[in-house]
């Protein structure tokens, strides 16, 4: 109860600012809120909180958006900082936002085709041989410094079309001996075919692992006319 | 009281009928401004507001009709509409919305009329004491609490996202807001020493 004499509690006026009365039951609160000082200002406050949180809370959100490509149907999830997961293995929507959900906990997400159209737009570019290069901010904030560090020094420094061993990659890093942190390091890629994980490969030539499956390698790889170095691996 | 589909709600809701008939206008203001007058004065502090904001219930009222059907209760409309319009003046005037971010110098000084044009001038600190609070909910009010107002989703996706019963996602929705609200009231005392 919320005053003296109110029979109404704070959920009763929570429906009530929600719209989710009958009509009835609306007037009578509406009425109501004209007598009753307290539920009159609690109805105030949230009217004011539920633009307050959309408002203030939606720069925190992870935005998603889903579209085909040859790999299959693409997934792609962005925060304001930039594209946070780029992944095609995973089967369903379901499981897609699991994982965003596990991996980012506590942001809201939001399907918005929009804020990832240029994800899409480039992307699809680079699969048909239009593009060479990503022109987009990546957010790789679940990765620890040293990941951090190894994908974007990959991403700078190796080009379309080039690649590089894990030892060299590692070296380039300063850390000569840590080439298999390297490595788990470019397994944990979020961002595949952006940040271009595909493009480091083994001392002797031959392709290494992919997270994505062997087999996208070797297609990346094509794209950017690396057919050479299938026939090795 | 068990909260239902809404059938009142200005917002749209209700049935997006077309625009309203002058008659028909002129029938509500003639039938219901009386009441919907004493009605604003009992929920605003001063009579002059209730005035102004009668105007204002008229030109909502246009806008955005009832539905047309049988079922819809004109009456209840109206008074819905009063009571928002009344509410948001209460919200955005006095210490409401600005309050509850307990920034209200750092808002604009000139009077508004929608809580939307508040949220525009709130500052990235104001933003970022809202955030903080609400990243500090229980886990479960927290995400409920954003699917329903960030992502605007119904109780049934919530429950689906949730794993929960419908009736258990719309209680963690209220109790995250009943919570906000006594903590983001409590920023505001503390800062103005209350």
């Amino acid at each position: 109860m919320t005053g003296d004499g109110c029979t109404y509690c704070e959920d009763d006026v929570l429906a009530y600012v929600a719209g989710e009365l009958a009509a009835e039951a609306d007037l009578e609160m509406s009425v109501h809120l004209g007598e009753c000082p307290e539920c009159r200002e609690s109805a105030a406050d949230f009217k004011a909180l539920e633009p307050l949180i959309s408002e203030c809370c939606r720069d925190e959100a992870m935005r998603w958006h889903t579209f085909a490509s040859p790999f299959g149907r693409m997934y792609a999830a962005a925060t304001s900082c930039g594209v946070a997961r780029l992944t095609w293995r995973d089967l369903s929507e379901d499981g897609f936002l699991e994982w965003i959900a596990e991996q980012h906990p506590g942001r809201p997400l939001i399907r918005d085709p929009e804020a990832l159209a240029e994800v899409e737009r480039e992307v699809t570019e680079y699969f048909r041989g239009e593009r060479s290069e990503f022109d987009m901010d990546v957010d790789l904030g679940v990765l620890s410094d040293f990941e951090r560090g190894v994908l974007e020094e990959l991403t700078e420094a190796i080009r379309f079309g080039q690649v590089i061993p894990y030892s060299e990659l590692a070296r380039r890093i300063g850390k000569p001996k840590a080439a298999r942190a390297v490595g788990n390091a470019v397994g944990a890629n979020p961002v595949p075919i952006i940040v271009p994980c595909h493009r480091v490969v083994r001392l002797d030539g031959s392709l290494g692992g992919y997270g994505g499956g062997i087999e996208y390698k070797e297609r990346l790889l094509e794209i950017e006319g690396r057919e050479d170095l299938l026939k090795v691996g | 009281m068990t909260p239902v589909s809404a059938h009142v709600d200005e917002t749209g809701r209700a049935g997006d009928a077309g625009p309203v008939a002058p008659d028909r206008l002129e029938g509500w203001i003639e039938g219901y401004s009386q009441e919907l007058r004493r009605h604003l004065v009992r929920m605003l502090p001063s009579e002059a507001d209730a005035d102004d904001l009668l105007q204002e219930v008229w030109v909502r009222a246009m806008r955005r009709p009832p539905d047309r059907g049988p079922g819809s209760n004109v009456r209840a409309w109206l008074y819905r509409v009063a009571t928002n319009v009344a509410l948001d003046r209460l919200a955005t005037e006095g210490r409401r919305c600005c309050a509850l971010v307990g920034r209200r110098l750092e808002l604009a000084p000139e009077p508004v009329s929608a809580p939307d044009e508040v949220l525009g001038s709130l500052s990235p600190a104001a933003r970022f004491r809202v955030r903080e609070k609400v990243a500090t909910l229980p886990p479960k009010q927290r995400e409920a609490v954003w699917l329903r107002w960030v992502e605007g989703r119904d109780y049934e996706a919530i429950a689906a996202r949730l794993d929960c019963s419908k009736a258990s996602a719309r209680a963690n929705v209220y109790n995250g807001m009943k919570r906000l609200r006594v903590e983001l009231l409590d920023v505001w005392n503390e800062e103005n020493g209350r």
